[in-house]
């Protein structure tokens, strides 16, 4: 089981984590004291997991129109109801679609998506993403474009075709023939799992926010 | 993200064109005592953060307690980093009780969890006694090298490989750098070289590069071996005098500026001597000068200054002894460009030619050595003179075998004379290049003021 409570990840991840500059989460440490990370021997601040989602929280009511503060007392509401705290959407989790040959990478991206949330579906070759982007639509495909000996970009067309966003992934630099063949995001392989991590929010972000369920609203 | 690592030592970092290749397999090889734990042990400290973590594997070659023990008198082992940015792991238990598969699973586990920058594998060469035959072992590597290139981690595999195996032992195919730390015997000492003998995609700096093991790591001195340049640079047109008139007139009103000139002759001849006018002569024109000695130490020195009127304590006077014992041509070339830099020097005096000699590894390393230093000398137009002993006392049938006389602009030479019963010194001028020059042999004394020409 995975606990999420322990404290991991510095000041500076959580900034790129939930899109927020560095200055902000201290200054609201400091006014609201409602997440409060635990400090290392050396004084850095250390966030758990689930305070990266009660941040995420507040981010996400801050963008339906609440100011922080207000952001801030309906975390406490929920925290002291001991309501969950998530801005996941009304079917689950969001589902990514991994279009990757590599066993090595796809257990990597498939480890570290799966640990920020994400439902994760596997395809190795072309043929078995184009039957689950037309089968399953994901909320997000991402896609080793040398796939199936270099069909990741017929593929970018036709999960775009789809209405599926996508990031593209290659050792190779061609991030341009990417975004022209209908990429939202080029990200160059070894993936930096924070970057990976972060891309995929920052496309779902909207997205995540459009499906909020009806429940879960201020 | 860098796709290089630092050692925390420049000159290390430039060796390797920048530093370790980031996101890539690099083995360290090199006998015991080479210092190869010290090396991957400065690198997991220098490049470690809480974000991107470095660990440090222990095979079954050292106990990891053993290696911890000992690391912690290194001065960049930071014990607060321990636990955070720094982590060390036995591998040894896992490899014994589950073999190579155990060995790929912990790894990619701690990858998974730890998200590291760098991992260390100390010594990787010892796992080869768990494959069961070749095949296995190729097994392990090609999963293995897959799974670690799948993820942005460098990787410095450690081992006590010898020179024959860089052929046969299939990781060296599949390491993008091999760092190879050797010694060389000279006289009753080992000195210590590091070599890289590949860096995949990048250049890097050829040959063998001294170095020593301190507190705070390898300190690393690049091999002096300066490529041929054809730019143009600016020269001066005023010559500097010799100090002495008499040999100025032979020279046609000194050396020029930039060039170099070997002084040789036997011992007590007056090298050193004629070495101190060039010096003192500058320093007393508002030209600095250092004077890099191997021979006498400061006092000693002193006191052959203090007999001709001089002092060491002169303003714009540096002296930069070393002891020609235990010395590395390297260091004590990078230790006299700074000295240069430092004083702002104009003249220099390198006593003697013959001790760096006799601390190169060969006659090629000392003549590339001279060359290099020689060439940046010229280049910023400070002039050296160079002392150098030859044994012959009555007239030398020639100058050397190392051809340092060839590269010198200027050849002085120094000789004695049996006339009349007493033994007189003579002083000749072999060579100037661009000058012309009095062919004479020409008797001196030296007296209270120096050298004085007959």
């Amino acid at each position: 089981m995975e606990d999420t409570g322990r404290a991991l990840y510095s000041i500076s991840a959580v900034g790129n984590m939930v899109g927020l500059p560095v200055a902000t989460l201290r200054t609201w440490e400091d006014r609201y004291a409602l997440v409060v990370p635990d400090r290392n021997a050396s004084g850095h601040r250390l966030y758990s997991r689930d305070q990266v989602e009660q941040l995420r929280f507040i981010r996400t009511r801050m963008a339906q129109g609440l100011s922080a503060a207000d952001a801030h007392r309906l975390l406490a509401e929920q925290l002291g109801a001991g309501l969950p705290i998530t801005t996941q959407t009304s079917r689950g989790r969001l589902l990514i679609l991994l279009v990757e040959p590599d066993p090595y990478s796809a257990e990597y991206q498939e480890y570290f998506l799966k640990t920020e949330g994400f439902e994760v579906k596997m395809a190795s070759d072309e043929e078995a993403a184009r039957r689950s982007l037309h089968e399953d639509p994901p909320s997000l495909a991402v896609i080793e474009l040398l796939v199936s000996g270099g069909s990741g970009l017929s593929l970018c067309r036709y999960a775009k075709e789809a209405g599926v966003p996508v990031v593209a992934v290659s050792v190779l630099e061609c991030r341009d023939q990417a975004i022209e063949a209908g990429a939202d995001a080029f990200l160059l392989k070894p993936l930096d799992p924070l970057k990976f991590v972060s891309t995929a929010r920052d496309l779902l972000g909207s997205s995540s926010f459009l499906h909020t369920p009806p429940g879960d609203s201020p | 993200m860098n796709d290089r690592l630092t050692s925390g030592h420049k000159p290390l970092d430039a060796v390797l064109g920048g530093g370790l290749p980031a996101n890539a397999i690099s083995l360290l090889m090199g006998r015991p005592g080479s210092g190869k734990t010290i090396l991957a042990q400065q690198y997991i400290f220098r490049n470690a953060t809480p974000e991107r973590p470095s660990i440090y594997f222990a095979t079954v070659s050292e106990p990891l307690e053993k290696i911890v023990r000992f690391g912690q008198s290194l001065d960049f082992f930071d014990r607060t980093a321990i636990g955070t940015s720094v982590f060390y792991e036995d591998l040894g238990a896992k490899v014994s009780r589950h073999g190579l598969a155990g060995v790929t699973e912990q790894i990619t586990t701690a990858i998974k969890e730890r998200r590291p920058g760098l991992i260390v594998i100390d010594s990787f060469k010892a796992l080869h006694a768990f494959a069961d035959g070749h095949a296995e072992f190729r097994r392990f590597l090609h999963e293995l090298s897959g799974r670690l290139g799948a993820f942005p981690v460098a990787s410095l595999w450690v081992g006590e490989y010898e020179d024959a195996e860089i052929g046969s032992v299939p990781e060296f195919a599949v390491a993008d750098a091999i760092l190879d730390l050797t010694t060389a015997r000279s006289g009753q000492r080992d000195i210590r070289f590091l070599e890289v003998r590949k860096l995949r995609g990048s250049g890097f700096q050829s040959g063998l590069h001294a170095y020593r093991l301190t507190a705070d790591g390898m300190h690393l001195f690049p091999r002096l071996a300066d490529a041929p340049i054809d730019k143009e640079y600016p020269q001066s047109d005023v010559r500097a005098s010799s100090g002495i008139p008499a040999l100025d007139d032979m020279l046609e009103d000194g050396y020029w500026p930039g060039a170099s000139t070997l002084i040789a002759g036997p011992s007590g001849s007056g090298k050193t001597l004629l070495g101190l006018h060039f010096i003192f002569n500058g320093a007393r024109q508002g030209e600095p000068g250092v004077i890099a000695t191997l021979q006498e130490n400061e006092t000693q020195l002193e006191r052959v200054a203090g007999g001709f009127g001089w002092s060491l304590n002169e303003p714009n006077i540096e002296v930069m002894y070393r002891s020609p014992v235990d010395i590395h041509i390297d260091e004590w070339a990078y230790e006299l460009l700074q000295a240069v830099k430092r004083t702002g020097a104009r003249r220099i005096l390198i006593d003697s030619v013959t001790d760096i000699r006799a601390a190169a590894s060969d006659a090629t390393r000392f003549r590339e050595f001279c060359y290099s230093l020689m060439q940046r000398f010229a280049r910023q137009g400070v002039s050296i003179v160079m002392t150098f002993e030859i044994p012959d006392l009555f007239g030398a049938e020639r100058l050397s075998d190392d051809a340092v006389s060839p590269l010198s602009d200027n050849v002085v030479m120094l000789s004695y004379l049996k006339d009349d019963g007493s033994i007189k010194r003579t002083i000749s001028v072999i060579k100037t290049r661009a000058s012309h020059h009095d062919p004479a042999i020409r008797q001196f004394l030296i007296g209270r003021d120096g050298i004085a020409l007959g």
